[in-house]
């Protein structure tokens, strides 16, 4: 396949599927959303993607600021304010309001700057996923004990009343989707992304061509960040119950994680892609097999670093994808 | 004519896209000492590497007493009878000189012989008898050199490969390791020495190969070389007169 | 707050430093790994919990006490721990990317919880016996008796892995490939054969943990996770590379948890663990009992 003709199969998906919930009981088939789930998972993977596989740092903490920005969404809607008088002040959020989205993205991404600082100028490689694993976990405790501002071990909830169809939360989520491969493709051609494709091949030489390495490395790691943040604002709308198990949860930071893997890290498509496969592998596994379907998860992973270390993307598509 | 104990033929080894040797040719007769030299980046530890199985040869072929090493963990290869002592001396520094020395007689082959081979490695090195408890890591410069070739010497090889053994050294000590060199071609060791101090190793080379940009520039006995006017001109800095 | 009495002290010390023992032999594995292959084994934790599993089954359907299973489960761990590593981990070792060999210890950490959950069930398992709740003198306090006797296994496990990396050949060729592999294979050593052994060295201790934890406290699934992470604790706080050192970084560990509970509460235990860790990673990561080594 050239480089153009993916390109149309893309855009063309993308018409297709915004074009789904058009289709006659589409949208309270199971199919939509199986897709918004796809999506959401999409974005995660893709925010893993940004800061493992363009940056070569590989973070175990998404699930930190997935669950940061889920937090943030509640907290801001359901009014669970420590100072009240902020009400006042502001008109009062409503259901799937872009500031708080965008709020959710900065508050995870500022998260991910205070401790991305520290941990990056002084951890190397396994050094520093541990350094992010850890940081998920105390995040977690934290929000349990966190009393009324955080509803504690149980969390928030949220005005679910709102709620009519899942539309909004599939339109919000594939516009995510696209929104980000697009945005994450224009930023690997620019200069910062050459850059951080410099830092990671290989760090010494990069600093010895004058690029502020640790400023780069903090960067993406924001960036990922901001990009959880708004998958957990996303997924905070669509759940009306944000509670330290269910956001916190490490699924949320190993499913993309494997996703990214198996479709090919380092790739703008690969995140989408292993997102599309490796999510249809496991609800298909939790139809036919549903005593043994977690454990597909754990067998995929292992088969595809096996046979498939260098991700699908590149197996389908070998030039254009190799963006790495 | 003496026995071939290394010949490599036409060896052409890159990394990546970048060619480092192309096409050289050496050999080893059995029993001698020869010594590659040339300036830095010349291809000479690329070709040691070769040898010993560390990084892949592109074309080319290897081979010890008739048998090809390509293609061989570099594992095996130690196992096959060569010894290479790489350049930074490759020691466990974090474990002591007995240690490393016993290390060095991990082969199976030699694994039975490692009392006799110990006390013949104290008997060239007394020095390190003395230390035999302390970490390698913590020897000077010098003994720390003495410990590698002895450690290499440990499993009797049939071709012992030294890389820049004089590197980082102060000259009286480096007297001193080509005297060792020497007493080891005196027990009948076959050495291959890579060496940036050409003077002295062509001394004591029965044969060398002077390697240029990753291709032989020139070869011949030792004394050849050191009389010859380009050698003197491009590698001792004797002046034109 | 006032302080409590020195009795309650030395028994709290007591007991956590026996508990925290656990940590540290799974560390010890942990270590050993990371040494020869530069993979920090995720699925450490899980396959204690595995073994504990395993060790409750051979209570319950052959009566085998839970101490005397050792004899079993240490040579099942040996020889599971070669089998895991020519099947799933010699491929990876060999690439490159080492992102690969982690991302496979994720999955078989993955795998085996699911396992797990399939097979037992998902809810707290435990493993009575007679003197589950028995307790011994130790300096004139009340200590458990399974915490001891984990303990004990514990120091042995360690001990005798200590024997082997000090004493015998093959056991220097682990430490010599730990740390410097390239070298390594120029004496003739195998990689693959250093690693396959370290593999089941560590698979072989997470057996001996699993009888300790089986004994100890209820356990269930997915409680193998965080035990890997406190596994990783302890060996950040005993200094990568240490073998003895990571059993003390567990007791540590093991102390330090003891007076979270005690003083502030059970659920900041974690958090607080998690806290030392990025802690000691980031100002001491060669170790509190520094000793010169090389971060990988």
């Amino acid at each position: 396949m050239t480089t153009i003709s993916w390109k149309w199969a893309a855009a063309l998906l993308t018409v297709i599927l915004a074009l789904v919930p058009f289709w006659p009981g589409a949208i309270d088939s199971y199919l939509f959303s199986f897709l918004f789930f796809v999506f959401i998972y999409a974005v995660m993977a893709q925010g893993w993607n940004l800061v493992a596989g363009f940056g070569g740092q590989i973070s175990l903490g998404s699930h930190a600021f997935f669950g940061l920005g889920a937090y943030t969404t509640a907290i801001l809607w359901s009014g669970n304010y420590l100072w009240g008088s902020l009400y006042e002040t502001f008109p009062r959020i409503y259901y799937f309001d872009p500031v708080t989205m965008v709020l959710s993205g900065l508050v995870a991404a500022l998260a991910a700057a205070l401790i991305g600082l520290p941990l990056l100028s002084k951890l190397r490689g396994d050094y520093f996923a541990l350094g992010t694993l850890g940081f998920g976990e105390i995040l977690k405790v934290i929000f349990v004990n966190g009393g009324d501002f955080t509803g504690s071990a149980f969390g928030l909830v949220t005005p679910s009343s709102t709620f009519e169809t899942l539309m909004p939360h599939y339109y919000v989520g594939l516009g995510l989707t696209v929104g980000t491969a697009l945005a994450i493709g224009w930023l690997m051609r620019s200069r910062y992304g050459l850059a951080l494709i410099a830092v990671r091949d290989d760090e010494m030489a990069a600093s010895a061509n004058g690029i502020n390495t640790l400023k780069v490395k903090v960067a993406a790691f924001a960036g990922s960040a901001f990009i959880a943040g708004i998958a957990g604002s996303l997924y905070s709308y669509y759940i009306f119950h944000v509670g330290p198990d269910s956001v916190f949860n490490l699924d949320w930071m190993l499913l993309p994680l494997m996703m990214t893997v198996v479709g090919g890290t380092g790739t703008v498509l690969g995140p989408i892609l292993g997102a599309f496969i490796m999510y249809a592998v496991f609800d298909i596994a939790r139809i036919f097999v549903p005593d043994y379907h977690p454990i597909i998860s754990g067998l995929t992973i292992i088969l595809a670093m096996l046979f498939l270390p260098k991700g699908l993307v590149r197996k389908i598509l070998p030039m254009s994808m190799a963006r790495n | 004519m003496a026995n071939r104990l290394l010949e490599v033929t036409d060896l052409e080894v890159a990394y990546g896209d970048v060619r480092a040797l192309w096409g050289v040719s050496i050999h080893v007769d059995a029993g001698s000492v020869v010594a590659i030299v040339g300036a830095n980046g010349a291809g000479k530890t690329t070709l040691l590497k070769a040898i010993s199985g560390l990084v892949p040869a592109k074309r080319g072929d290897i081979r010890l007493s008739g048998t090809s090493l390509l293609g061989h963990l570099p594992e095996d290869i130690a196992r096959m009878g060569i010894a290479h002592v790489p350049e930074g001396r490759g020691l466990f520094r974090q474990m002591t000189v007995l240690e490393n020395l016993e290390l060095g007689a991990f082969q199976p082959k030699a694994r039975s012989n490692i009392k006799h081979a110990l006390e013949k490695a104290y008997d060239l090195f007394p020095r390190l008898k003395e230390r035999t408890g302390q970490k390698a890591g913590s020897l000077s410069g010098g003994e720390q050199q003495m410990l590698a070739i002895a450690r290499a010497t440990m499993s009797e090889p049939s071709l012992l490969i030294l890389d820049e053994p004089s590197i980082g050294l102060s000259p009286l000590v480096v007297q001193q390791m080509f005297q060792l060199i020497e007493t080891l071609h005196k027990q009948g060791v076959t050495i291959l020495l890579v060496e940036q101090n050409i003077h002295q190793a062509l001394k004591i080379a029965d044969y060398a190969f002077v390697l240029k940009t990753g291709e032989l520039a020139m070869q011949g006995t030792g004394a050849e070389l050191i009389a010859d006017p380009e050698v003197q001109k491009a590698y001792m800095g004797v002046l034109e007169l | 707050m006032t302080l409590p009495s020195p009795e309650i002290l030395l028994q709290l010390s007591i007991n956590g430093a026996l508990g925290g023992a656990m940590y540290g032999v799974a560390a010890v594995g942990l270590s050993l790994i990371f040494g020869t292959m530069r993979l920090i084994f995720l699925a450490q934790g899980a396959m204690i919990i595995l073994a504990a599993y395993l060790v409750r089954a051979l209570f319950q359907h052959l009566g085998i006490d839970p101490f005397l299973s050792l004899i079993i489960m240490v040579p099942v761990g040996l020889a599971a721990g070669w089998l895991i590593y020519q099947g799933l981990f010699r491929k990876a070792a060999a690439e490159e990317d080492r992102n690969i060999s982690l991302l496979i210890a994720v999955g078989v950490m993955f795998l085996v919880q699911n396992l797990m959950t399939v097979i037992w069930g998902g809810n707290t398992a435990a493993v009575v016996t007679s003197y589950t709740a028995s307790g011994i003198e130790l300096l004139g306090v009340r200590a458990s008796f399974t915490r001891s006797m984990g303990f004990l296994i514990a120091l042995a496990g360690t001990a005798l892995v200590v024997l082997f990396l000090r004493k015998t050949l093959v056991g220097k060729a682990v430490r010599a490939a730990s740390e410097d592999m390239t070298a390594a294979t120029l004496m003739g050593i195998s990689p693959h054969k250093v690693n396959a052994i370290a593999f089941a060295i560590g698979i072989a201790l997470a057996g001996a943990a699993g009888v300790a934890v089986a004994t100890t406290f209820p356990f269930n699934p997915f409680a193998g996770f965080i035990f890997s992470l406190k596994a990783l604790v302890a060996l950040a706080l005993g200094g990568i590379g240490n073998v003895t050192g990571a059993l003390a970084g567990g007791i540590i560990l093991g102390l330090i948890e003891a007076y979270v509970q005690f003083f502030i509460s059970g659920g900041w235990t974690n958090a607080i663990a998690y806290g030392v860790f990025l802690a000691v990673l980031m100002f001491k990561p060669e170790g509190l009992f520094s000793r010169p080594y090389k971060k990988a």
